[in-house]
């Protein structure tokens, strides 16, 4: 099978032609010797059974008058018939009268006579044929002619037929020939090429080739003329497509700027509202800070009482404003990239926390030498969101543990901070990094709830992620990775 | 000459001829077992068949109806009951054969004149009598062709062959078949200038 299935189209269209041109001239070439073995096979007993009658009639009279020299003189005349090997000619009585050897060395035994009804018969004896002939005279029979003659060479018609078929085989390959470079001109060539273009455009992607389209209008013209329309047809989807992404890309960049711009306007105008609100709040401040230490004494309990609540809303509120000059800084202030040591950071902070409000029993864990590329700044705001909030949620603790590390996952160094505080609900844990949004009221954990979306930001803008893991008493671990390419 | 039985006759014949081969053939069922070598025959029944086969080969421009074909013997007959035995079996031109022994005055209708050896110095008589009728003249006495007889029997080598005198042919309008001539042991005379009568 892989004869067939291995080689090009037109080379088994030439080996098809060939070979049925071949065996139609091998059965003619059987066919012709057969028949012809046996025509020159009957040719040749018509000329034995004339040769026989010849020598018959020719032989009477010798017969007759007993003289066996002028019968061997008429046989010697068929020296002239060279396929003709032996004659003898019998008497009645089956004496043998006369005899003619064409090879005196080859002896010739007489071994089929005919019976007295026949008057003619034939045997065969291998390639010989003999023939037996009665003479007849007059109404009567003189005697008997036998004819040995041996079949002219099969071998010699055997290889002239051959050699004709040859020839004919010959002509045929030449015809095969012609005819399979017709068919590669009208059928292969336009397959190679549309097989060629088809390799192309699965290769290349390159839909703007086209297969030629053959000369001639049959099936392989048409097949080729849909290929090429297919391929019409994928390049006019491919440059729909292609336009209409270009259109998206341009009209998603256009949102990006105009989001951008307005993101900006809105940062700045966040920006100005907070950090002009401080003038105005410092002032309340102060008027309320003179009311609580000059005034108070003119005023009854309950003066003193909304003058202590308004200095703390004022509290509350420069605190929110912190936050939020914080978180608005997170997103505009520069990148200032450069190796910081975290843990430093770390240790800073607890220090700083348990002086101002070292009332408590906290048991800091902090591993050393968590070195990093990044914006010393704002990671110093990132881990006083991370711990103070670990500080916070863990003040109503009897003991505290807040530990600060790094684990190795994925090939990354992942930090974080772990607090076995109040923790938090896992289902809401993606609102945890939204401003504002808060998974504890106010009178149980103070806040302002920006703290998160501050770290957030300066984590994302370092090109890092951050996120959260803990269940509601269970306490809550803050996770965070810094690449060093950042953004 | 020894006379013999009809069966040994036809044994002795030895199928010679078509005829006798067949009728040899109808006869061989009784005859002796057939590696018993059947005898040589005679000079005589030899010429016996010889002279019917003549017959055969005589073309004869003699319009005179006849009724058989009439073998004459002259003289003394040698041939004992050889001849008649064989003529009684065979046809000559469709004509039945017949064996006669007339008087040479009588002889003119005869087909075939065969004239004994014996006969001397009669012979040249009897051909001055049959003249130049068609007849053909046979003979077994030496110096028959040069007595103007037709065909003259000779033993060469022991086998009986024989010998033909054309011109004697030619003088009566008898034709002798070429094929007769071809297995003659000679032939004198020329064959006629102006082809067949």
């Amino acid at each position: 099978m892989k004869f067939w299935t291995s080689q090009s189209i037109s080379d088994k269209l030439m080996r098809m032609t060939l070979l049925v041109s071949g065996t139609a001239l091998l059965l003619a070439y059987i066919s012709f010797l057969l028949y012809d073995v046996y025509s020159l096979r009957q040719q040749l007993m018509n000329a034995m059974a004339t040769e026989a009658n010849i020598v018959g009639a020719n032989s009477v009279t010798a017969l007759m008058f007993d003289d066996k020299q002028a019968a061997e003189i008429t046989l010697s005349a068929l020296r002239n018939s060279p396929q003709i090997r032996a004659a003898v000619i019998l008497r009645p009585d089956g004496t043998r009268f006369a005899r003619y050897l064409r090879d005196p060395s080859v002896p010739f035994d007489l071994t089929d006579r005919l019976s007295l009804s026949e008057t003619q018969h034939f045997w065969t004896r291998g390639r010989d044929i003999l023939l037996g002939s009665r003479i007849r005279f007059q109404g009567g029979w003189v005697g008997t002619v036998y004819l040995l003659a041996e079949t002219s060479d099969v071998a010699r018609s055997a290889g002239r037929f051959g050699l004709i078929s040859a020839g004919m085989l010959l002509i045929c390959f030449v015809l095969a020939l012609l005819a399979t470079s017709t068919i590669r001109h009208l059928v292969s060539d336009p397959l190679t090429d549309l097989a060629h273009t088809a390799q192309v455009v699965t290769r290349e992607r390159d839909y703007s080739v086209r297969a030629k389209i053959p000369a001639s209008s049959d099936e392989l013209s048409f097949l080729v003329q849909s290929f090429n329309e297919m391929l019409e047809q994928i390049q006019a989807r491919d440059r729909a497509l292609e336009a209409s992404r270009a259109e998206l890309e341009q009209r998603v960049e256009e949102r990006t700027s105009e989001l951008s711009m307005t993101n900006k306007e809105l940062e700045a105008f966040s920006y100005s509202v907070a950090h002009d609100l401080r003038g105005p709040l410092q002032h309340i401040n102060n008027i309320g800070f003179l009311l609580q230490h000059s005034a108070s004494e003119n005023l009854n309990d309950q003066g003193r009482m909304l003058i202590d609540r308004l200095l703390e809303g004022s509290k509350r509120m420069s605190g929110l404003i912190d936050d939020l000059l914080n978180l608005s800084r997170a997103s505009s202030h520069p990148l200032h990239r450069r190796l910081i040591d975290l843990s430093e950071i770390a240790e800073a902070i607890a220090a700083r926390l348990l002086s101002e409000k070292g009332i408590r029993l906290v048991n800091f864990n902090i591993s050393l030498g968590a070195k990093i590329f990044a914006d010393e700044g704002l990671m110093q705001v990132v881990l006083e969101n991370l711990i103070g909030n670990a500080w916070k949620y863990t003040s109503k603790q009897d003991s505290t543990v807040i530990e600060f590390g790094s684990v190795e996952e994925n090939g990354e160094t992942v930090y974080f901070v772990r607090d076995n505080g109040a923790g938090f609900n896992p289902r809401y844990a993606d609102r945890l990094f939204r401003p504002f949004q808060r998974l504890h009221s106010q009178s149980e954990f103070a806040g302002t709830g920006v703290g998160l979306a501050t770290a957030y930001r300066i984590i994302t803008r370092h090109g890092g992620k951050i996120w959260a893991s803990g269940d509601i008493g269970k306490g809550a671990t803050f996770y965070f990775t810094l690449p060093y390419a950042g953004e | 000459m020894q006379r013999f039985s009809k069966a040994g006759l036809l044994r002795l014949n030895r199928c010679h001829l078509a005829s006798v081969c067949a009728l040899a053939a109808a006869l061989l069922i009784s005859a002796p077992p057939a590696d018993a070598q059947p005898p040589k025959p005679t000079e005589f029944d030899v010429k016996a068949a010889y002279l019917i086969d003549f017959g055969k080969f005589i073309r004869s421009s003699s319009q005179l109806p006849r009724s058989s074909f009439d073998i004459c013997i002259l003289g003394r007959d040698s041939f004992g009951q050889a001849l008649d035995a064989l003529a009684s079996n065979e046809t000559i031109d469709n004509l039945p054969v017949h064996v006669l022994h007339p008087d040479a005055t009588d002889a003119k209708s005869c087909g075939i004149v065969f004239i004994s050896a014996l006969e001397g110095d009669n012979i040249r008589e009897d051909l001055a009598l049959l003249g130049n009728a068609d007849v053909l003249t046979v003979s077994d006495a030496s110096d028959f062709l040069q007595r103007g007889g037709m065909i003259q029997f000779v033993l060469v080598q022991n086998h009986v062959r024989f010998t033909v005198n054309l011109d004697a042919v030619n003088r009566a309008h008898i034709v002798l078949s070429s094929e007769l001539l071809r297995v003659a042991a000679s032939v004198t005379g020329k064959p006629p200038a102006g082809g067949q009568p």
